[in-house]
């Protein structure tokens, strides 16, 4: 198991006390990595309980076995909280080089408990583990940081940074790695840059001297090697490699996937201004690529707004929706320089856009007092109202304040606005209209984290893909319900095993090609059917942390507009979500009762219930005979 | 009864290694297409060639066997994507211990043009061929596939054609499922020049073939 460092760096930023543990065989045979051994982690350390910003949630940053290792898209981490957003379970990814540094130091993850009583920040140089002043870089903005970071500290180091966003506790922050010179990199959902800016930690500086070895590098390397052709020949790897995930605007733009007008409309022809093709030609200057990637889906951005210069990493699919379709601003240089604001100030794309969207909308409906407003009124495509509420977001100033908090809980305080408040426990949608797919409705009420498009992405089978090495055989329509429960268990609990390996999603890798890489990699043996177990393991093991926060059946919802509203026009003109029918078909899938809580019988299979037995939070052992008193 | 085993396991994987090479080199199978599996006679396992790997130069080492019900016993790589057809097959066939999957290019492009493939003309594609049947085209690494291809295996024949997809030559050992692939590939191509020049393929004669048509019902 080479590719394991089999150490955990972890901080506790009240004590001021730094610790390296091993992590056990055990946590690795069943939990995997990344995202699987944060879950642990979190499910071990944090009470459910807590507030979110509360001193006593765990921040973990995880790499998987896979992370830094010769093997391709090897860049991807988790990070992973209690989210501030949600509740309940909060994870983000990222690619980039600061996962695969923070291996090289020696590390297969960093925990972070407690707060700091001023700002600091995080520097990490193998053994070398330090908790700095960061009071001089606290207010500035994540290009800011990275910058005089580096000016302190050399260009060699890796940082990952807060905007003041973050700071602030704004719901909705991300935490952005690698921002200068071309990023950054974002992990953008679930608020978890606010968790970091509760524990008054600006950034995390990490350097590492070591090498991230595998089992057998030679035979992982010559097999690498012989199956590149097969992987890179996938027409969305292709895609993905030309013009990057801005590729998917036109054609979901037909299928009525692309959300317009806050996923009120179906057809918005001046959407198709920002195709893949017209952002390439408007404002892309070139590709970058994350470690090891040889799709290289990273668009540089270079171009001038306003006399403003955007410059890095500025456009993505889920920007050009949430920031541009969902408001109606179809300039893809307009939506840069939003992206780019987005990204100074430490906030995710989507969640800020959907907020926005909801804010113009119930403003159209009258239902926004006036007297919240200054002179900038909101309407649809108005770029400049955009940036005012992004700024003030970030600041928590005047409406901003009342925003800050996501859509979830400030439609609660505007009465009739919930039905459009698009977001699922808390997490606002990303840029696909379930009802053009209906797994997809499926999987963002399911989503651990709340609405994922990420987890599944079962849209892709709904396209007609199949998943023959997980038994995916039949395609399915994408309209049709009967099924879906089974096919988005499936996909859900495989991304489960890729966030866990720490490579990229957009590698077109079949499961059985992972497991003969992984097994490469570590020396072990395994088969495609034991990950899938261990996904479905890790993916358990988070809605029992959902369930143990107060979650419930209610809370695997989606907006009334997608079970109510249908489309009037487009690609998915007349379809609503009946997401009751699958649900159901899905929770007895699961082996989950009809509440949503998985069986005992279901627990024993995965091998988790010495966990709850053993865990130091009696709510899970609560948890255990409600599932049994209602099997 | 005993069976006297004619290959060792080393020589089935070294076998399934030189015509993997062989097929690819004469065009049967392409860079990534294409698969071979051999067993120990009417051993519950078999070795099967790795999936989406570059298929003219394939190790041993690359080999991997599987049960029948796909559990790997050796080997680190992916399968083949077609087991679940190679098991399929072993299942319903006890005398099969060699199958060969490959993508022949005249048999599909005749079998596409709609040109049913003759095996009468030539007395060795009488002897070596008797009956070619299809299968109408099913996704590859399908169960449906599978189960559609098992299911015309199990009427005893030993080359199959798969529209859309490739051929299938069934053997009880390397050698013949390999001769059977080339084989009818080299019926195609002489259909082929016939039709190239205009002609119906004429078979052999009537009373050369009596005892094919009357036993084997050709």
């Amino acid at each position: 198991m080479r590719c394991y460092r089999r150490k955990l760096c972890y901080v506790d930023l009240t004590k001021e006390r730094v610790e390296i543990l091993d992590i056990s065989d055990s946590d690795i045979i069943n939990f995997i990595g990344g995202s699987g051994l944060a879950a642990k982690i979190i499910f071990d350390l944090v009470d459910p309980k807590i507030d979110p910003f509360s001193s006593e949630n765990v921040l973990t940053f995880m790499t998987g076995p896979l992370t830094g290792t010769i093997m391709i898209t090897s860049a991807r981490f988790t990070i992973a909280a209690k989210s501030p957003l949600t509740n309940g379970w909060g994870e983000a990814h990222s690619g980039g080089f600061w996962g695969v540094e923070l291996k090289k130091a020696g590390y297969d993850g960093l925990v972070v408990t407690g707060k700091a009583s001023n700002p600091v920040y995080l520097y990490i140089y193998d053994d070398k583990v330090e908790i700095r002043d960061a009071e001089k870089f606290w207010g500035l903005d994540t290009y800011t940081t990275d910058v005089k970071l580096k000016e302190e500290l050399g260009d060699s180091i890796r940082c990952g940074i807060i905007g003041p966003a973050g700071e602030n506790l704004v719901r909705m922050a991300g935490i952005f790695f690698d921002v200068r010179p071309d990023g950054p990199r974002v992990a953008g959902r679930c608020g978890l840059g606010a968790v970091m800016g509760s524990k008054n930690l600006k950034a995390i500086v990490v350097k590492g001297s070591g090498k991230v070895e595998v089992d057998d590098p030679i035979k992982l390397k010559d097999y690498l090697k012989r199956i590149i052709p097969s992987i890179m020949s996938f027409p969305t790897t292709q895609l993905y490699s030309t013009y990057g995930t801005p590729t998917e605007v036109e054609p979901l733009y037909y299928y009525g996937n692309l959300p317009i007008k806050n996923f009120s409309i179906g057809l918005w022809d001046n959407a198709l201004n920002l195709r893949a093709e017209a952002v390439a030609e408007k404002i892309v200057k070139g590709h970058r690529a994350c470690f090891n990637c040889p799709i290289g889906c990273w668009r540089y951005v270079d171009c001038e707004v306003d006399s403003e210069k955007i410059i890095g990493r500025a456009i993505e699919y889920e920007s050009l929706g949430a920031l541009g379709s969902l408001l109606m601003i179809d300039d893809p240089a307009r939506v840069a320089r939003l992206h780019q604001l987005c990204n100074k100030l430490g906030l995710d794309v989507i969640s800020i856009g959907v907020t926005i969207a909801w804010f113009i909308e119930a403003y159209e409906k009258k239902m926004v007092d006036e007297s919240f407003l200054n002179e900038c009124k909101p309407s649809w495509g108005d770029h400049r109202f955009v940036e005012e509420m992004i700024k003030l977001i970030s600041e928590k100033k005047g409406i901003g304040s009342f925003l800050s908090n996501g859509v979830r809980i400030a439609s609660k305080m505007v009465k009739g606005s919930e039905s459009f408040a698009m977001h699922s426990k808390g997490l606002e949608l990303p840029m696909h209209d379930p009802r053009a797919f209906k797994g997809m409705g499926l999987q963002y009420a399911t989503s651990n984290r709340g609405a994922c498009h990420l987890y599944g992405f079962v849209l892709r089978v709904e396209q007609g893909e199949r998943v023959i090495d997980l038994g995916i055989h039949e395609r399915v329509d994408r309209f049709d319900t009967e099924g879906k429960a089974k096919i988005v268990a499936i996909m859900q609990d495989w991304s489960e095993v890729v966030e866990s390996l720490g490579v990229c999603k957009f590698l077109q890798i079949t499961p059985g090609h992972l497991a003969s890489i992984y097994s490469l990699a570590t020396g072990l043996k395994i088969m495609v059917k034991e990950l899938h177990e261990k996904g479905t393991r890790i993916f358990t093991l988070k809605r029992l942390f959902n369930l143990a926060c107060g979650m419930s059946k209610a809370d695997d919802s989606l907006p009334d507009r997608i079970t109510k509203e249908p489309l009037k026009e487009g690609g998915a003109v007349g379809q609503v979500i009946e997401l009751e029918k699958m649900l159901s078909e899905y929770y007895n899938y699961r082996g989950w009762n009809k509440d949503g809580y998985p069986k005992r019988g279901t627990l024993e299979k995965l091998k988790l219930i010495k966990y709850i037995e053993e865990s130091r939070y009696e709510v899970y052992r609560e948890l255990l005979k409600k599932a049994d008193s209602n099997e | 009864m005993e069976n006297f085993e004619l290959f060792s396991e080393k020589e089935i994987k070294d076998e399934i290694i030189r015509f993997s090479k062989v097929l690819y080199e004469k065009g049967l199978i392409t860079a990534l297409g294409g698969n071979i599996s051999a067993r120990l006679p009417r051993a519950g396992e078999f070795w099967i060639t790795p999936s989406q790997v570059f298929k003219g130069a394939l190790k041993a080492e690359d080999l991997v066997k599987l049960t029948l019900d796909g559990e790997i016993v050796e080997g680190l790589l992916k399968p083949s994507i077609e087991w679940p057809m190679h098991a399929a097959v072993y299942r319903v066939r006890p005398d099969v211990n060699a199958i060969v999957h490959a993508h022949n290019p005249m048999v599909l492009g005749l079998t596409l043009a709609g040109k049913k493939l003759k095996t009468t003309i030539t007395d060795e594609a009488v002897i070596l061929l008797r009956r070619v049947e299809e299968v109408e085209f099913k996704f590859p690494g399908t169960s449906y596939l599978a189960e559609a291809v098992a299911s015309v295996a199990s009427k005893g024949v030993r080359a199959i054609i798969l529209k859309n997809h490739g051929v299938l030559g069934l053997g009880t050992n390397l050698l013949e499922a390999e001769a059977i692939v080339e084989l009818l590939e080299a019926i195609a191509t002489i259909e082929f020049v016939c039709y190239t020049l205009g002609a119906e393929p004429s078979e052999v004669p009537p009373e050369e073939i009596e005892v094919a048509k009357k036993y084997w019902g050709i």
